[in-house]
């Protein structure tokens, strides 16, 4: 009887958390007719591609592809970045560290909600609104998170690996990219993932800082489906799919990565 | 967050200097080191650090952007002490805040509870209950917009099954931000319950074998033994819940745009409004400083509250 409350329970969870999703793919392949006349939960048969076909055919394969280009390269940022900073917190001795890293920590703890004002007016300043510079700039130096969580893995390494290095007359460069880098590739898959996720999803900051189709990403897009007129589910659904299909994809191949975010943070 | 790094202090590091590095050696170390946080130093300053003094500095000045910005002092505090319309943001923030973080909090306890039992399939179910958090939140408000529609969606059509008439969700006033609420415990549960089954899993087995053989119930054991050694997970996973649901916005933003009459206008939704919508630039600092107080002090309650009995064992 405790095995089968534990199940139901368990499956119940799952199906929740699953069912929205499954919601997407029924309704991005139905016909408005058949979303009238079947249930949300029914596929709609035969199945349709003219929702998928015709947000295709407009421009949301260029914002999907700014978004892909501004993932990129915010990854990109953040790994080079933040692989040197937190090599250096973790493996270095320099004046002003400990107090440096305090402040790094401090500074997780300011919300985005609090700076998006300021930035915007800093941006403006430079007279980069409304360019891939003003979008970008902000978040490809690295997040203070980021450094964090890979400074606590660069920690863990042995300490004895660099001492033989240095020995034998290798520079700090020599030692990170040739001996420690190889070790992290676990510890930067993770990292890439966080990144990947937040920037793919990122919406407040594009919408601020962007106005035009040239640097108009993804979710801007797809927000802008919904105040248009009348409320199109067919069209917002497919391209919730083609949102939220790559998405998924990283979850079934790196699930482990993401698992390790969270031993990671030292939390025992 | 403060105590994050109580332990670490004076450790020495694996790879530091060792001793008998002469000084020479030791300042062209110093130079590499600098070399390397340079650009993140660079953007924590620029992006974080500068952004924090600007909104502070913007509070108290009347700028409407094409305007040369005029200092009124503090003007802008008193407008907010009689802002009823802002206090009102702040009380469906407070709301929205109480609706989702105790329930996505304990929700995620109890699945971790379940999945640290050995059951069949953990690893599968645990996947299963992650997979919301991946979601880009726009693309979750517009499929839970669908699943809210009174006619059609998902919810009402189920309750019409069984001959109840539900409520018109989203645009009743009533409804609509117990149904964002919603929706975030829906994304989050499943990414707090990593946390908690992490923590679950390091607590070491033959403490609870100890105190079965010493007669202690199984209710016991969870508040005396589990509860107690959860807390840096559960204050690693309230602060991170509570600094993010204060700051709610995207969900808000595609399934009520602060409606109906307000009733989900929460403070973040309420400052983009008044910076990027009447371009009031001035009041809108203000308000940013009204929510970072705000967070700043709940954060540090907690790290208060969770500080004196969470050691950290971050090396």
């Amino acid at each position: 009887m405790k095995r089968f409350l534990l199940y139901a329970a368990l499956v119940t969870g799952a199906f929740v958390s699953v069912f929205p999703y499954l919601l997407v793919v029924l309704t991005a392949f139905k016909t408005q007719g058949q979303l009238n006349s079947t249930d949300p939960w029914l596929p709609g048969l035969p199945p349709t591609l003219a929702n998928i076909t015709r947000l295709l055919g407009g421009d949301f394969p260029r914002y999907l592809g700014n978004t892909v280009l501004m993932t990129a390269v915010l990854t990109i940022g953040q790994l080079v970045f933040t692989t040197f900073a937190a090599y250096a917190f973790a493996r270095l001795r320099f004046r002003g560290r400990d107090a440096l890293f305090w402040l790094y920590v401090a500074t997780m703890m300011v919300p985005s909600a609090v700076t998006m004002i300021p930035l915007f007016l800093i941006m403006r300043e430079l007279d980069v609104i409304n360019t891939w510079y003003g979008l970008l700039a902000p978040y490809i130096l690295g997040t203070p998170y980021g450094i964090f969580l890979m400074r606590q893995f660069f920690r863990a390494l042995p300490g004895g690996l660099e001492e033989a290095a240095r020995i034998d007359g290798a520079g700090p460069m020599t030692i990170l990219v040739r001996i420690l880098l190889p070790l992290c590739r676990p510890a930067l898959g993770t990292l890439a993932i966080i990144t990947v996720i937040s920037s793919w999803n990122s919406f407040l900051w594009p919408l601020i800082i962007t106005s035009g189709d040239d640097t108009k990403v993804m979710t801007v897009a797809l927000a802008g489906l919904k105040v248009g007129i009348g409320v199109d589910y067919n069209l917002m659904m497919a391209g919730g799919l083609i949102a939220l299909v790559p998405m998924i994809a990283i979850f079934v191949f790196f699930q482990r990565y993401i698992v390790r975010s969270v031993v990671l943070t030292g939390l025992k | 967050m403060a105590t994050l790094l109580a332990r670490d202090r004076g450790k020495a590091e694996p790879g530091a200097a060792r001793p008998g590095a002469g000084p020479r050696r030791r300042r062209s170390g110093e130079w590499y080191a600098y070399l390397f946080i340079g650009p993140s130093l660079f953007g924590v300053f620029a992006f974080l650090l500068l952004p924090v003094v600007i909104v502070f500095g913007l509070s108290f000045f009347d700028w409407e952007l094409l305007s040369e910005p005029a200092f009124v002092g503090l003007d802008n505090y008193r407008r907010l002490a009689g802002d009823g319309e802002a206090w009102h943001s702040l009380l469906v923030t407070l709301l929205y805040v109480l609706l989702c973080v105790p329930l996505q909090t304990l929700l995620a306890l109890g699945l971790a509870l379940l999945l640290n039992q050995r059951a069949k399939g953990v690893k599968i179910y645990r996947a299963l209950f992650v997979v919301p958090w991946m979601a880009t939140p726009i693309v979750i408000g517009l499929v839970w917009n669908w699943v809210f529609d009174p006619r059609d969606g998902a919810i009402n059509s189920a309750l019409a099954l069984v001959g109840i008439t539900g409520p018109d969700w989203l645009s009743d006033p009533a409804w609509a931000l117990p149904a964002i609420a919603l929706v975030t415990v829906w994304q989050n549960t499943g990414y707090n319950m990593l946390f908690f089954l992490a923590g679950l899993q390091g607590i070491p087995r033959e403490l609870h074998q100890a105190a079965a053989t010493d007669g202690a119930t199984p209710r016991q054991r969870f508040f005396r033994i589990t509860l107690p050694l959860l807390n840096p997970t559960m204050f690693f996973v309230m602060v991170t819940n509570l600094i993010g649901a204060f700051q709610v916005f995207d969900t808000v933003f595609v399934m009520t745009d602060g409606g109906p009459s307000q009733s989900t206008e929460v403070l973040n939704f309420r400052i983009y409004g008044t910076a990027f919508r009447e371009f009031d630039f001035g009041y809108a600092s203000t308000l940013s400083m009204l929510l970072f107080l705000i967070i700043l002090a709940v954060t540090l309650a907690q790290v208060r509250f969770f500080g004196r009995r969470t050691t950290y064992d971050v090396s």
